[in-house]
């Protein structure tokens, strides 16, 4: 009692002083609240971000590792060529087949499953795709060299998430699973301007949905029926029923070819939209197999249909979940669980965990800086009271309790400065966190566009590139041997290099909660007792006897 | 013990003529202390064995140099004799919480007073009956007034800083804060060193009512011929230079320990 007496009636004797260093504290603690409640902000976009939305995930090849493996397994003769055949070989044969898929979805992580199998179709005289270009010229091309484009996926596609679908063709046909599938269409959502959408029954074979360029383009209606021919054999063709006409809502998520021209294919407006079940009526599903002769006269056979097979999950957790639960169930380490939705989000998050990462850095200064400020003025303020230190204990206040009242004076005003900055902290830490945190979204969206400008080719700059290239050197090297469905795309992705910016978490709304109330009065505790010990080494070096002898 | 009394108070003890200590307890005793600033260093004091008893005022006297305001830190607690004991009602003080000794049981006026600056008289005096820990049976701020008009000081000075008064003033108030706890043993170290002849009388008159009145036992530590007049007995320390030549002296209070 007699020391928290004292203590007090000694804290407002030395206004002056203690106003000072409550001050120093409240800038302090300002400083940490503000550093804190960043943390914080960017821990609770992190786990709760997620929590409540579904998320897709998608199982992929590990290319660059199969890549790799088998390279280095054939490397032993060949001297700068690596054995392209090898590694396409061991690419499709890692091809996961559509039961495979089915067999991860039942894991119980999973909360929906659905899958599109996209193949190619080629135009006839009665149905042409659309195209800014002449038409007869991409027919030709598309006829003649189908395989090889197709074969230049694993060239192309390397790179990972790029739209490469069968890019082949003049049309894309598109099969979904469930309207689940149509939803997310990988050329963006749509809606109905006319008819409605197929269902996916085998009682409905055969109806398509055509978007509306295309149906303006060859003048159709919903009911007209479409001929159209094999990608790889021009003399097999197939019929068709509209039974609806979309349009996109988002129009440019793939864009057609650049000026070189690429596959019409590539062009939104001609994805032919149709049930999985037609697919295998026609023979173009997954699961058959069909045969290209490429220029040089090799035949190969390979899969008629790229299977994009997207498991939903109900969140973040489950999706890591399946993630083990996959691996328990025998997927080898040659596969990739991926989400683009995890991802995305959380490249969403990098200005603010680079923000976080700041935060934490001025964190540490502020309280290094702070603890030795402290520290300095402990000290002095025990060397100046180093006579009330003799008096006191001259009189038979014992040390302990003279030092017990230097600290306890010294929590009193740090604990008015830390309430005072916290406060201030509090109050400013969202716009002063926000403005920050616009600097980062700032500085990161011209990294990005910077990026951008750099490779920037868009989606399709890849595919036109190596095509060109491709088409040069085929007939001599004979890209034929090429295992054609080598990019399996998880379509979803979306383009790494794709147009659409991520959109940055660019304001967060910090408030103060009680744990981090908590972590302030611990960082506050922790300077005190800090700063304090040194003045209670000093107190306990002091002797009475030796103060006043000095003094007097 | 009584002949120690008598032998080492020598003269001046004989012109006083008074005999009333005797019969009282020993309230503090020093056997053979010998105190050095440093270890194995020069010894300040000798061999000093003393008995002072309640109800008297005794004066220390000597020489500059002899150890006086040394033999009164040993006395108020502040330091340990180096060889020897003090004895505060027969225990040994070296044994016990000499911080409790201190607040306790013995009033110490400094020579250069030792009051807080910033603090006001009455601050000063209530910031010592806390550090006590003891009960007062009425407002501790009550007792400080009743106490200044004790040691003749007007009551407005309660709420006077420290700074703003005189050194007689500053004086009086030492005396107050050193009662203020009723210890047992009051020491004053030069309590007249600098003030003018009737405020030293004065300020004799309350030590020797203390003594005399409440029974207790003054500790005069004084260079002044008047004050060492005033007391009732004197003891005087030799000058350490001297014992040597002087053995007799030193001798005196060792034979009868």
């Amino acid at each position: 009692m007699f020391v928290f007496k004292n203590a007090w009636k000694s804290v407002i004797r030395n206004k002056g002083r203690n106003i000072l260093i409550a001050i120093i504290v409240a800038i302090i603690a300002a400083a940490a609240t503000i550093g804190l409640s960043i943390r914080q902000s960017a821990n609770t976009a992190r786990e709760t971000g997620l929590e409540n939305t579904s998320v897709t995930g998608q199982i992929s090849v590990d290319r660059s590792k199969l890549i790799n493996a088998s390279s280095t397994s054939s490397s032993s003769s060949s001297g700068s060529q690596p054995d392209f055949s090898a590694i396409r070989e061991a690419l499709s044969d890692k091809e996961l087949s559509l039961s495979d898929y089915q067999k991860y979805a039942k894991l119980s992580s999973v909360s929906s499953s659905y899958y599109t199998e996209t193949t190619s179709l080629a135009e006839t005289d009665s149905f042409q795709p659309v195209s800014t270009t002449s038409s007869s010229s991409s027919s030709s091309s598309s006829s003649s060299g189908s395989s090889d484009s197709n074969a230049q996926q694993p060239g192309g596609g390397m790179g990972g998430g790029m739209e490469s679908t069968t890019s082949s063709g003049d049309f894309q046909l598109v099969g979904f699973s469930s309207d689940e599938a149509v939803k997310n269409a990988s050329n963006g959502s749509f809606t109905m301007t006319s008819g409605e959408v197929f269902d996916y029954t085998t009682s409905s074979d055969k109806q398509v949905i055509i978007s509306k360029s295309l149906a303006d383009f060859n003048n159709l209606k919903v009911g007209s029926t479409i001929t159209v021919a094999s990608a790889t054999d021009s003399s097999k063709t197939y019929s068709l029923k509209v039974v609806g006409i979309y349009k996109n809502t988002t129009e440019s998520s793939t864009s057609t070819g650049g000026p070189g021209g690429g596959s019409t294919a590539n062009d939104a407006a001609n994805a032919i939209y149709t049930s999985v079940s037609t697919l295998k009526a026609l023979g173009l599903d997954a699961s058959s197999k069909v045969t290209t002769t490429d220029s040089s006269g090799n035949s190969t056979s390979s899969a008629a249909a790229q299977i994009s097979y997207t498991y939903v999950f109900n969140d973040e957790s489950s999706f890591k979940s399946f993630k083990t639960q996959a691996k328990k169930a025998g997927l080898s380490s040659d596969y990739t669980v991926s989400s683009a939705d995890v991802e995305e989000y959380e490249s969403s998050l990098i200005p603010l965990n680079n923000l976080s990462q700041f935060a934490l850095t001025l964190l540490l200064i502020v309280l290094g800086v702070g603890a030795v400020v402290l520290i300095v003025l402990s000290l002095f303020n025990v060397r100046e009271r180093k006579y009330e230190v003799g008096v006191l204990t001259a009189m038979g206040v014992k040390k302990s309790k003279v030092a017990a009242q230097f600290a306890i004076e010294l929590l009193i005003v740090t604990m008015i400065g830390l309430g005072i900055g916290a406060v201030a902290g509090a109050a400013t830490s969202v716009p002063v966190s926000n403005q920050l945190l616009a600097s980062q979204v700032a500085q990161q969206e011209s990294e990005t566009s910077s990026q951008q400008a750099q490779f920037g080719r868009g989606a399709a700059g890849p595919g036109t590139s190596s095509g060109s290239s491709s088409s040069s050197s085929s007939s001599g090297s004979g890209t034929g041997s090429g295992t054609q469905a080598a990019a399996p795309t998880q379509g979803n992705g979306g383009g790494q290099f794709g147009a659409q910016a991520v959109d940055y978490v660019s304001s967060v709304n910090s408030t103060v909660s009680l744990s981090m109330v908590g972590q302030l009065i611990l960082i506050g505790l922790g300077l005190t007792l800090l700063s304090a010990l040194v003045g209670v080494i000093f107190v306990m070096r002091y002797e009475p006897l030796q103060i006043l002898a000095d003094r007097s | 013990m009584s002949s120690v009394t008598t032998d080492t108070a020598n003269t001046q003890e004989e012109a006083q003529g008074k005999d009333a200590a005797p019969q009282q307890p020993v309230t503090l005793e020093l056997k053979q202390v010998s105190y050095a600033y440093t270890k194995g260093g020069k010894k300040v004091l000798h061999d000093i064995s003393y008995a002072f008893r309640s109800g008297a005022v005794y004066a220390i006297t000597g020489p500059s140099g002899a150890g006086k305001t040394t033999l009164l830190s040993l006395i108020s607690g502040l330091a340990s004799p180096t060889d020897g004991q003090v004895l505060y009602q027969g225990k040994d003080l070296a044994k016990q919480n000499r911080y409790d000794f201190r607040s306790h049981d013995i009033g110490v006026i400094f020579q250069s007073f030792n009051l807080l600056p910033a603090l006001t008289v009455s601050e000063n005096i209530v910031l010592s009956m806390d550090a006590s820990g003891k009960t007062f049976d009425a407002p501790k701020k009550k007792i400080a007034e009743e106490l200044l008009s004790e040691v003749h000081l007007p009551a407005e000075y309660a709420n006077e800083r420290i700074l703003h008064l005189s050194g007689g003033e500053q004086q009086r108030v030492a005396i107050a804060r050193a009662l203020s706890y009723d210890p047992e043993v009051i020491v004053a170290d030069e309590p007249t060193g600098n003030l003018d002849l009737s405020t030293q009388n004065d300020i004799m008159d309350i030590f020797r009512n203390l003594a005399h009145d409440h029974n207790k036992c003054v500790i005069i530590v004084t260079h002044s011929p008047e004050v060492a007049q005033r007391s009732d007995e004197v003891f005087q320390l030799a000058p350490l230079r001297r014992r040597p030549a002087a053995k007799k002296k030193a001798a005196t209070p060792k034979h009868h320990a």
